[in-house]
């Protein structure tokens, strides 16, 4: 075992001046500092933690970096799994659902890159906590830091499938980019800011009940199948009663309000209007669970 | 003015492990809860500091001293700000650096370099500090050219040096040590305690846990005995330790 510096006999006595007069308050000594206390609040745990993008922004990109160590391609997995992806099963839906390839490919696409945005971040956000517990073990600690390095994280990694997406609309239909596409970003936006809540939200639900992660990713599993991503939304005939999937399901909201930019058209009203509720309530509902739990954080690991 | 006040802090750790699990927590919800059993059912806790109260002053260094688990290094978190206190509270002004993990955030594939930048940065440090800061840690860690590789190629000693020359490069307001901070190889532990020695000497008030009386003696100017969980004796140096002492002569005596 190496030795410590415990063991050392060098020490010499201390050197600072009030150290070694040894004046003994003690106890009751007065409290004259303006000391503040170290118990932090949850608003100031979200605001210190975004900005310190130095630290998100690497703790997110480290995560990548770490995945694809020593492959040859590494992050181009991404696109490459995508890319087979798109080609097989488009191929059958294309036939199943008597679509058009040149409309078919690229709304399979853009919507499965929304998809695994969507679907990574929510599974990621189960073990927030748990696979981060060493990073706040040593000190007074920014967990929103967490989130926004989950976001972050997921928001590169799309990124990468958009590639597939870039070329396929470049050889299939250029036509699809039009002005509408800018609305891709506050789509982004708008779905990164769910991501925050999202992930903190779940992230400690999942540190204090271990269950609710499975329970996530077998949902996150099935509501691929519920959702409009590899089938057309009006496939399902409007006032039907398994239109409540389309117009009732948070998460194809989600989805088009990236996809349908992608696709050349405007997102519904209602899409937005259902996003931004979302982010509203989530936040809200994140703060409150936030600021009373996160205390508890700590204990629960 | 540095400070770092404690007011009846109480920790306690509850025990999951038995209820952990959502089902039994939707089950209590869902038949009105809190069914008490036998005359009240309690969670199961550990109680792991009690009513400790500290005051400590700019110059203050103070050693903890007691058995294992009598509540040191939870009392040293706690000081971090890692388990913020079930009742009671922490007050402190100046930075507080705690050296529990020397090289937080470590990834075994990076290189050295990388993992002083992920370190720095979870200790609160910017880049540019951490720039500044690299020529002296090449220097202490003697890791040469190691730095630009893997730390999986590092032997535990050279990682050991490179956690120690970059926690120690830091600048303590307060400063909180775990004993047994590994130093490596017997060459090394020489230059070590002097950085340590230094690092001390920069900080405004040290908190140090310990076993060994020397240390205590060397660097602490006030000590406080821990047992199962509360601050039992608070004072000189000398006075502590010895009543801890004889507090161990009594169990053995006892025993």
């Amino acid at each position: 075992m190496a030795p410590t510096v415990a063991a050392g006999h060098t020490m010499s006595p201390p050197k600072n001046p009030d150290a070694a007069t040894g004046d003994d308050g003690m106890l009751d000594r007065p409290q004259s500092a303006p000391a503040a206390p170290l118990a932090k609040s949850a608003f100031r745990d979200i605001r210190d933690g975004f900005l310190r993008p130095d630290v998100w922004g690497r703790l997110g990109w480290l995560e990548i970096k770490r995945r694809y160590r020593r492959t040859t391609i590494g992050p181009f997995w991404n696109v490459i799994s995508l890319a087979v992806f798109v080609a097989t099963v488009g191929t059958v839906g294309a036939g199943l659902w008597d679509q058009n390839a040149r409309e078919y490919l690229p709304y399979l696409t853009s919507g499965m890159l929304v998809w695994l945005m969507i679907s990574a971040s929510a599974n990621e956000s189960c073990v927030l906590f748990i696979a981060n517990s060493h990073l706040f073990r040593n000190g007074a600690f920014d967990f929103s830091m967490l989130a926004y390095a989950l976001v972050w994280r997921n928001f590169i990694v799309m990124l990468h499938h958009l590639v597939v997406y870039v070329v396929l609309v470049a050889v299939l239909a250029p036509g699809l980019v039009t002005s509408a596409t800018l609305l891709v970003f506050p789509g982004l936006a708008l779905l990164m800011i769910n991501g925050v809540w999202v992930s903190l939200l779940l992230g400690m639900f999942c540190l204090r009940f271990r269950d609710v992660q499975q329970l996530v990713a077998s949902l996150i599993q099935i509501s691929l199948f519920m959702t409009p991503v590899f089938w057309p939304a009006d496939q399902l005939q409007a006032g039907t009663a398994r239109s409540l999937f389309v117009h009732y399901n948070p998460l194809y909201h989600a989805v088009q309000v990236v996809r349908a930019p992608l696709l050349g058209e405007v997102p519904a009203a209602e899409s937005y209007f259902a996003v931004i509720a979302m982010a509203v309530a989530g936040c809200a509902v994140t703060a409150w669970v936030f600021s009373r739990f996160r205390k508890r954080l700590a204990y629960w690991i | 003015m540095t400070a770092l006040i404690l007011e009846d802090v109480h920790v306690e750790f509850p025990i999951y492990a038995a209820q952990r699990s959502f089902r039994k927590a939707l089950f209590a919800r869902a038949t009105g809860g809190r069914v008490e059993r036998g005359g009240g059912r309690h969670r199961v806790a550990v109680k792991a500091l009690t009513g400790v109260s500290i005051t400590l002053a700019e110059g203050d260094r103070l050693g903890l001293v007691g058995h294992n688990g009598a509540g040191k290094s939870t009392l040293l978190r706690v000081m971090a700000g890692v388990y913020e206190p079930v009742i009671g509270r922490v007050l402190a002004s100046g930075k507080i650096t705690s050296c529990f993990d020397l090289l937080p955030g470590l990834d075994l594939e990076d290189s050295g370099y990388e993992n002083i930048v992920t370190a720095g940065l979870l200790f609160g440090m910017s880049h540019p500090e951490i720039e500044r800061r690299i020529p002296e840690i090449e220097e202490f860690s003697e890791l040469g050219e190691y730095l630009a590789l893997p730390v999986r190629t590092y032997s535990s000693g050279m990682l050991v040096r490179l956690g120690f020359a970059l926690a120690t490069s830091v600048d303590p307001g307060i400063l909180l040590l775990d004993e047994g901070i590994g130093a490596g190889d017997a060459r090394f532990a020489d230059r070590a305690n002097r950085r340590l020695q230094s690092l001390v000497d920069r900080s405004r008030i040290l908190v140090l846990a310990s076993h060994s009386d020397d240390l205590i003696r060397a660097w602490c100017n006030r000590a406080a005995l821990l047992e199962a969980g509360q601050v039992v004796e608070i004072g000189p140096v000398d006075d502590v330790l010895a009543a801890y002492h004889a507090r161990n002569q009594a169990r053995v005596g006892q025993g």
